[in-house]
């Protein structure tokens, strides 16, 4: 509790190194904040070319549309986790040389990358209106839930970014690891199939176990089928929320004393 | 509580963070919060150290390199924790660890003030009423728009520095940052830092330049392998540390065996028949005791103790005393005085006195000889003591000749106290501090 409270007090240091951090991100780049697009979109063309050309016998039409449903969430949380491998020895300088809430450095990092999601929601929308208009899709009231999806999302991925970056300051390794998790987890998460055509019980209960699962099966109810996420998904969401949090909040609080000395 | 700072018997120990070691560190950490590895794997930097400092009190703390000094302060400002002990703290820190260490690079100066004020403690509205006096105070004009990439060393420091004061703490911590900069923003920082205290800021130095620890602190520690030798009078901490810091440097050189000399300039190199033999070289003061470091200006002998093999009825003693440099800065003997040499049968001492030795700060060494007129040596030994001379006023050169200034006509000067000795920016700073009030 005392660590939500610490939170709050640096809600605007938070707030400013936020800013600092997309200031600095875009500065001198001509295309700016469209480059955090162009990862989701090469993967956005690649899969529906494999999936609508190569092999098209499984897919959900308009496959493009599900896909960008799918991957958007993911992106947020691959890339916010990656980084915050190295949000900390980044800033070194401030550890060790300023009275500094080490914990405000992964926080920076995910909400900097919550606003690159929140910055491709309208692009999504802009997608969703052309299917619309050409008849292949449908808008649902659902689509309002998509920022309560969102609020969770950043909980469970906040929670995941404290405990990975604290301890990838104790062992390095983390980062590499976690590198090839995220590339193993992306097939692991039904974003580019659909959960329901998996064929066995057993597998579907397996992906579950991935908590990126019922985030993303969840963005893809209520945009893309435009009906409201099923039950065991509610509650996964809530349940790997919370308990992110409780563990990074936890694992932070256990390794802070170190950090200092250790990067 | 009028105390701002105290400490309570704190150490720290760091570990050692070998690779195997890893995960080790990771899982205790994660199972048993308290840390606690193998005594081989730590290194201690702070042992048991205890003083407390009074709010509005000015404290230096002086010690060699890797004594842990920087280590306290880290302690003191909360960047790390103690092993064990306890430390409390009254009142909003900021400490000057490094200067600009929050800085983005990318970024305008206007921008990285902000962020820098608000991890400071400040809120953004603080920052903002506050913003055109740290500009105007760091002195860097327009470039305030520009990313700070594109800043010289000196402004970057600048802001920094600026940032740091502005943000109106009751404690401020200081490492070693005075040093750098320019000469005059160094002032302009000492300044500063007068006024604050003026004001009633607790201060907490960490400096090499221990003419600043002597001038602005009313208290110092002496900190030496982590543990607190001295606590007290500035002045008396700093001459007994500068008398250790010396000591083992003339000891080390005093113990060269004179085969192993080697040619090079600073080491001792010893020469002669010895049938007359230079057993011990030292400066005194006027009670007798050696001294290795000295003020400017103090009385002091130096000693020369005899042994004779061969007696001897054509001798010379003689001494040079030379600067770190390699500058003669004098020399003379018996002989060249008018002393014709008589007899030298048995052991003694030779006595030179110096009423007042008048030297500008530095360090110094004194070769020693006994030689027959015609120059055949006994016993000469270069470098057979050194010794170092500290002063409040930097002055340069070798010589200090005794000496007042005196004015008259058109002219005037802020400072009615020559003694002090105050360097004119600083002087200047605090009567106008004290005129404001």
């Amino acid at each position: 509790m005392d660590e939500l409270k610490t939170l709050y007090r640096y809600r605007q240091l938070i707030a400013a190194l936020t800013a600092r951090d997309l200031k600095a991100r875009y500065r001198g780049s001509i295309l700016g904040f469209f480059w955090s697009l162009a990862n989701p979109l090469l993967l956005l063309g690649i899969y529906t070319l494999a999936f609508t050309k190569f092999f098209p016998s499984q897919v959900v039409r308009p496959y493009p549309l599900f896909l960008f449903t799918g991957i958007l969430p993911w992106t947020f949380f691959a890339a916010a986790v990656l980084e915050s491998t190295s949000s900390i020895a980044a800033n070194a300088a401030l550890i060790k040389k300023v009275m500094f809430p080490a914990e405000a450095l992964p926080l920076v990092v995910v909400f900097s990358h919550l606003v690159h999601f929140a910055l491709a929601i309208p692009v999504l929308l802009l997608a969703l209106a052309i299917y619309v208009l050409l008849g292949q899709a449908a808008v649902s009231w659902t689509i309002v839930l998509v920022p309560v999806l969102m609020l969770f999302q950043t909980v469970f991925v906040a929670g995941i970014a404290m405990v990975i970056s604290s301890a990838a300051v104790l062992l390095r390794d983390l980062r590499d690891i976690v590198s090839n998790l995220m590339t193993l987890g992306f097939f692991l998460t039904p974003i580019i199939y659909l959960i329901d055509r998996v064929d066995s019980r057993l597998w579907r209960a397996l992906l579950r176990l991935n908590p990126m699962t019922p985030f993303v099966v969840a963005y893809q109810d209520v945009i893309f089928f435009g009906h409201l996420p099923g039950a065991a998904d509610t509650f996964l969401i809530v349940a790997y929320s919370l308990v992110a949090l409780g563990c990074g909040v936890l694992v932070f609080d256990r390794l802070r004393d170190t950090l200092a000395e250790a990067i | 509580m009028s105390y701002a700072i105290a400490l309570d018997r704190v150490s720290k120990s760091y570990r050692l963070w070998g690779r195997r070691s890893q995960f080790a560190t990771l899982k205790s950490a994660l199972l048993r919060r308290d840390l606690k590895l193998e005594p081989e794997a730590t290194v201690p930097a702070v042992k048991e150290v205890s003083f407390a400092v009074d709010k509005g009190e000015a404290f230096g703390i002086v010690g060699r390199n890797g004594s842990g000094k920087s280590t306290l302060l880290k302690l003191i400002s909360g960047i790390l924790k103690p092993t064990s002990g306890r430390i409390s703290v009254n009142g909003r820190v900021a400490a000057l660890i490094e200067l600009g260490a929050g800085f983005h690079p990318e970024i305008t100066g206007r921008e990285n003030v902000v962020i820098n004020g608000i991890m400071l403690g400040l809120s953004r509205r603080e920052i903002e009423a506050r913003f055109d006096r740290i500009v105007d105070f760091a002195g860097i004009g327009e470039f305030i728009d520009q990313p700070v990439k594109t800043y010289s060393s000196g402004m970057y420091v600048r802001l920094g520095f600026a940032v740091a004061v502005h943000v109106d703490p009751d404690i401020l911590l200081i490492d070693e940052v005075l040093s750098v900069g320019d000469e005059e923003f160094s002032a302009k920082c000492i300044a500063k830092i007068q006024e604050m205290k003026y004001r009633g800021v607790t201060l907490v130095f960490v400096t090499h330049q221990l003419d600043q620890v002597r001038n602005l602190c009313d208290r110092a520690l002496w900190l030496d392998h982590g543990e607190a030798v001295q606590i007290g009078d500035p002045v008396r901490v700093v001459d007994a540390y500068l008398q250790q810091v010396a000591a083992p440097e003339a000891r080390r050189d005093a113990a060269q065996p004179a085969a192993e000399t080697v040619a090079l300039p600073d080491e001792e190199e010893r020469f002669g028949s010895g049938e007359v033999i230079l057993k011990r070289v030292a400066l005194v003061d006027n009670k007798g005791r050696e001294l290795v470091a000295l003020g400017a200006g103090s009385a002091v002998a130096i000693e020369i103790d005899f042994d004779v093999r061969v007696p001897q009825d054509d001798f010379v003693f003689g001494l040079g005393i030379y600067h770190a440099d390699g500058t003669c800065v004098y020399g003379t003997n018996t002989d060249l005085e008018g002393f014709a040499p008589e007899r030298l049968d048995a052991a003694g001492r030779v006595r030179f006195l110096m009423p007042s030795l008048d030297l500008v700060a530095g360090q110094y060494r004194v070769d020693a000889a006994v030689h027959t007129r015609n120059g055949r040596s006994f016993d000469y030994r270069r470098g057979v003591l050194r010794f170092v001379v500290g002063s409040r006023v930097h002055d340069t050169g070798v010589y200090r000749p005794k000496h007042t200034w005196q004015f008259e006509g058109g002219i005037a000067f802020k400072s009615a106290d020559p003694r002090q000795n105050v360097p004119a920016p600083i002087a200047e700073a605090i009567e106008s501090a004290k005129k404001k009030r």
